[in-house]
């Protein structure tokens, strides 16, 4: 069994977490944690298969994952401002006018 | 990995899966109890079939348990606490666990950058944001979620899926890698006489060049977006003094 393995199961869990709160949660700033939630399960995925490969591909595409995650959450807390702003209430479900 | 171990993995998502149902924010009578001991069962149960066989051995070793477990129990609190605030802590607890699980896998620069940027900005930038927008009392949109059961069965789905999947995990690194053949490109982690952030600033500033420059192009936009959107709207009005007659001036205020 190699070793990498039970980072990668770490790495699992973490991100069904994350996706089981994006899910059911109807704070939108929850939402968002949970997506952060997500991408510390994928690093940590990256980071193990790059130390089980022997190179470095996994930690450098992890870097470019954190920009992502700063762009990522910058904007979208612009976003909510400007969401909180419009209606006074963080609920996912008062925007569900394109609900089909 | 054998069958029988697939199973068992297979139990402990289950159990994991209904504590988490058991433990999300309900209007009900709270059933906390019931979901803390599955989910410590579970927790229990996922730490002895990941690290079997030594399979965490040579990398952490007892340190992989103790983190790996801070790191599942703070994201569960992350995605169950029906408090915002909790739910933004807890998730630096969950930051700090995956940064020390980094440190065992020799990724020593990201481990310090995942600290810095999550706990140190984005965590921050959150905490603003919850400050600004928080409403009085615990809203009914905290203490209530939508269809728990299907998303707790989601994530159970695509767990038992990744399970499936790990019986195919070869038993050892068989492609050897781009950058371990020995040509001029070669940097690999196992032989490396300089540090792991020269390693990666190497890897970073020759291989994938044009992506970071593109990064730091998106950073940017990023910042323009953010200014754009958070921006207030401002009439012109607003900006200019209210006019006033010339002898006027002054003559509202109120003497001491």
């Amino acid at each position: 069994m190699p070793p990498a393995i039970g980072y990668v199961i770490v790495g699992a869990v973490l991100f069904a977490l994350g996706l089981v709160g994006f899910l059911t949660r109807r704070n939108l700033i929850v939402i968002f944690l949970c997506t952060e939630v997500m991408f510390q399960g994928v690093v940590l995925n990256a980071v193990a298969f790059a130390r089980w490969h022997h190179h470095l591909e996994g930690q450098a595409y992890a870097l470019f994952l954190l920009v992502i995650a700063a762009v990522e959450a910058g904007l979208a807390l612009g976003l909510l401002m400007l969401l909180y702003r419009r209606r006074d209430t963080l609920d996912a479900d008062t925007w569900s006018l394109m609900r089909g | 990995m054998t069958s029988s171990n697939a199973y068992v993995l297979y139990l402990v998502f289950a159990l994991g899966g209904a504590a988490i149902y058991f433990l999300l924010p309900r209007t009900g009578p709270s059933k906390t109890a019931i979901g803390a001991a599955l989910g410590v069962s579970a927790l229990v149960g996922l730490l002895a079939v990941s690290g079997m066989k030594g399979s965490a051995g040579g990398s952490g070793g007892l340190y992989f348990y103790l983190f790996a477990a801070i790191g599942i129990l703070a994201a569960a609190r992350v995605i169950t606490h029906p408090k915002l605030v909790y739910s933004a802590i807890y998730f630096v607890a969950v930051v700090v666990a995956v940064a020390a699980l980094l440190v065992f896998q020799e990724a020593e620069f990201l481990a310090v950058a995942l600290v810095i940027i999550y706990a140190g900005a984005i965590l921050v930038t959150y905490l603003f944001v919850i400050m600004l927008a928080q409403q009085p009392g615990s809203p009914i949109y905290d203490r209530r979620t939508r269809e728990p059961f299907l998303a707790v069965l989601v994530g159970f789905i695509l767990m038992a899926t990744i399970a499936g999947r790990i019986r195919e995990f070869p038993a050892q690194s068989v492609e050897k890698g781009l950058l371990t053949g020995g040509d001029s490109g070669t940097v690999s982690t196992a032989s490396l006489p300089v540090g792991n952030t020269v390693a990666v600033g190497a890897a970073v500033m020759t291989r994938h060049l044009v992506a970071l420059e593109l990064s730091g192009v998106l950073l940017l936009l990023a910042m323009v977006g953010a200014i754009a959107l958070s921006r207030k709207r401002v009439t012109s009005d607003a900006l200019r003094p209210p006019h006033r007659a010339l002898g006027q001036i002054g003559k509202e205020a109120e003497p001491f």
